[in-house]
């Protein structure tokens, strides 16, 4: 073939699939891949696997020798483990200080518990995976109590609720359910992360496999007001129940479940847990169960 | 052998010119050689960084704010390499040792630590040691757990090294010591290791520079090092080019000055050789 020949061919070939990729109106097509962060259950939504659950009833134990709860006030520090990359519940400062609604709820736990307070910063799916292997005692990370989890970490009650919700990327131009292009859940294909706030990243770079994505609301806020290119759309999907979380292969916690549980009781009774819920969440107060 | 002018004593007669103007010659060649390299590393490194500048995506305040939290884990990153080096240069000598044993069996230990540890990747052995030791019941805080896993990873490298070093050392030295009645153990410590180590140094220097960016690795297990802190603030603020431009100068910047090191410590070994 001449050059010329070889030349139309190629440009009449890339033409031609471009053509290709324009759905009939000129919409952009939009892949039926939603991003989650792998150890939550956005997942488990996805896959029709949702088993969200109350905290099992805590009573009070008979003695609390050997308890977890006499080796932290021996101690004096109550290890609690989160998230470093979850605005608005736990995040970063230039002085290298962690903020947020988790850590500022941490901190007045081991007030409560009359010890000093200390935050490891751990990779989400190995808090949820259980383990802990002793390296911190408790976990004050937004966690959802789920069947599943119950079976290897310890819940007390709900600190606060939020709603589950699913957002787009601006450049899809979707700003309401009507308009995905497919069903949710059973028509869409999962596709995770690390975790819920590296799909925000994702599409803030630009990649191209997905333009959806499902996460809390206040994590939806808290990108939206830095100015992320994505929107969320339509209703809450489910709500989520948050607690704080003890391993249950680690030593005997039954006491300190019971005086974790007993501090944030008086935390939702004294309003405390509004006002941080309102400080840190735009004046929005999720501690209290949203009415059906 | 020494230079023409570098002799002394009554009957060295004066140096003749066509010496004295090749030497000058010389010199001044290599000195805009020297100059031209440096030119050329500035243009190039500054055309880059205005390129990025000049793309208006870099923020320059962000930087302000965020350098100094980022930075402060080079010293961490520092710590982790010093522990690393020693435990694995401790290994490497009695590892090399062992590895040149006529007794079989610690022959057969040393052989096998070096097979499995070069044979398994590093980033496996990290979390080995912090993930899937705990279930053994041994639990080690990050920090150890780091050093330790870097340290045994590069000792089984440098105990080959040693090994080679040990073995390039030529056969009639430790005849003449031996001719000497020399025990065992001073012929390596006075004759064998020395030179061994001459001959070794820019092989283990090598390593070292290539430890100090191996120690990225340990951000995977929460060390709050250089990465560690780059990928988090980068990852939180959406801005990671920023943090790991960062970084990634701080990670050259250290294995630059190192090079400097080895180099200087090669002509200072290298000096009887003239």
């Amino acid at each position: 073939m001449t050059f010329r020949g070889r030349l139309a061919l190629v440009l009449g070939a890339t033409l031609a699939l471009t053509g290709c990729n324009l759905l009939p109106g000129g919409q952009v097509d939009i892949p039926n891949v939603v991003c989650v962060g792998e150890a939550t259950t956005y997942l488990d939504w996805l896959n029709g696997d949702l088993q969200p659950d109350e905290q099992d009833p805590i009573s009070q134990p008979a003695s609390t020798s050997g308890d977890l709860l006499e080796q932290v006030r021996q101690a004096g520090v109550l290890r609690i483990s989160t998230d470093q990359n979850y605005a608005p519940q736990s995040f970063l400062q230039p002085d290298g200080t962690f903020v947020g609604f988790d850590i500022d709820v941490g901190t007045r736990i081991a007030e409560g518990l009359g010890v000093d307070v200390e935050f490891t910063h751990v990779d989400w799916d190995l808090i949820t995976a259980g383990n802990w292997a002793g390296r911190w005692d408790i976990s004050v990370g937004s966690m959802t109590i789920t069947t599943p989890r119950k079976e290897i970490l310890s819940f007390t009650q709900p600190y606060y609720y939020t709603p589950a919700y699913l957002a787009a990327s601006t450049r899809s131009g979707i700003t309401s359910v009507d308009q995905v292009p497919f069903e949710l859940p059973t028509g869409a294909t999962a596709t995770t992360l690390p975790t819920d706030a590296n799909c925000i990243e994702s599409i803030q770079a630009g990649r191209p496999e997905f333009d959806l994505l499902i996460t809390s609301g206040t994590v939806i806020d808290g990108a939206v007001a830095a100015g992320q290119p994505i929107v969320k759309i339509g209703e809450p999907i489910y709500q989520e129940n948050l607690s704080v979380a003890i391993d249950k292969s680690g030593p005997p916690h039954a006491a300190l479940l019971y005086e974790i549980d007993r501090i944030i009781g008086e935390m939702h009774a004294d309003g405390s847990l509004t006002q941080l819920s309102q400080e840190w969440f735009e004046g929005e107060d999720l501690t209290q169960v949203a009415t059906p | 052998m020494a230079r023409f002018s570098e002799l002394t004593g009554p009957t060295v007669p004066a140096e003749p010119e066509v010496v004295t103007r090749i030497d000058a010659g010389q010199r001044r060649r290599r000195f805009w050689f020297r100059v031209q390299f440096v030119l050329v590393w500035v243009v190039l490194i500054g055309l880059l960084v205005g390129a990025l500048w000049a793309s208006d995506k870099i923020d320059p305040s962000f930087i302000g704010t965020w350098a100094p939290f980022i930075l402060a884990g080079a010293g961490l990153t520092i710590i982790i390499c010093a522990g690393s080096i020693v435990l694995a240069t401790g290994l490497a000598l009695v590892g090399a040792i062992a590895r040149l044993s006529p007794n079989p069996i610690i022959y057969s230990v040393a052989s096998l630590y070096v097979s499995i540890v070069r044979g398994t990747p590093l980033l496996v052995q990290i979390f080995f040691i912090y993930f899937a030791l705990p279930q053994l019941g041994i639990v080690l805080p990050a920090l150890p757990a780091g050093i330790i896993a870097l340290g045994f990873n590069y000792g089984a490298y440098m105990t080959e090294i040693f090994r080679a070093g040990i073995q390039a050392v030529p056969r009639g030295q430790r005849e003449a010591a031996e001719a000497l009645a020399m025990p065992e153990g001073l012929v390596m410590r006075r004759i064998v290791m020395p030179q061994a180590i001459r001959i070794v140094v820019p092989a283990i220097g090598n390593e070292f520079i290539a430890m100090i960016k191996d120690s990225a690795l340990v951000s995977t297990i929460s060390v709050t090092e250089l990465l560690w802190r780059a990928s988090s603030v980068g990852n939180q603020n959406f801005r990671t080019l920023e943090t790991l431009l960062i970084a990634a100068l701080v990670y050259w910047l250290l294995t630059m000055v190192f090079s400097l090191f080895q180099e200087r410590l090669e002509r200072r070994m290298a000096r009887s050789d003239r």
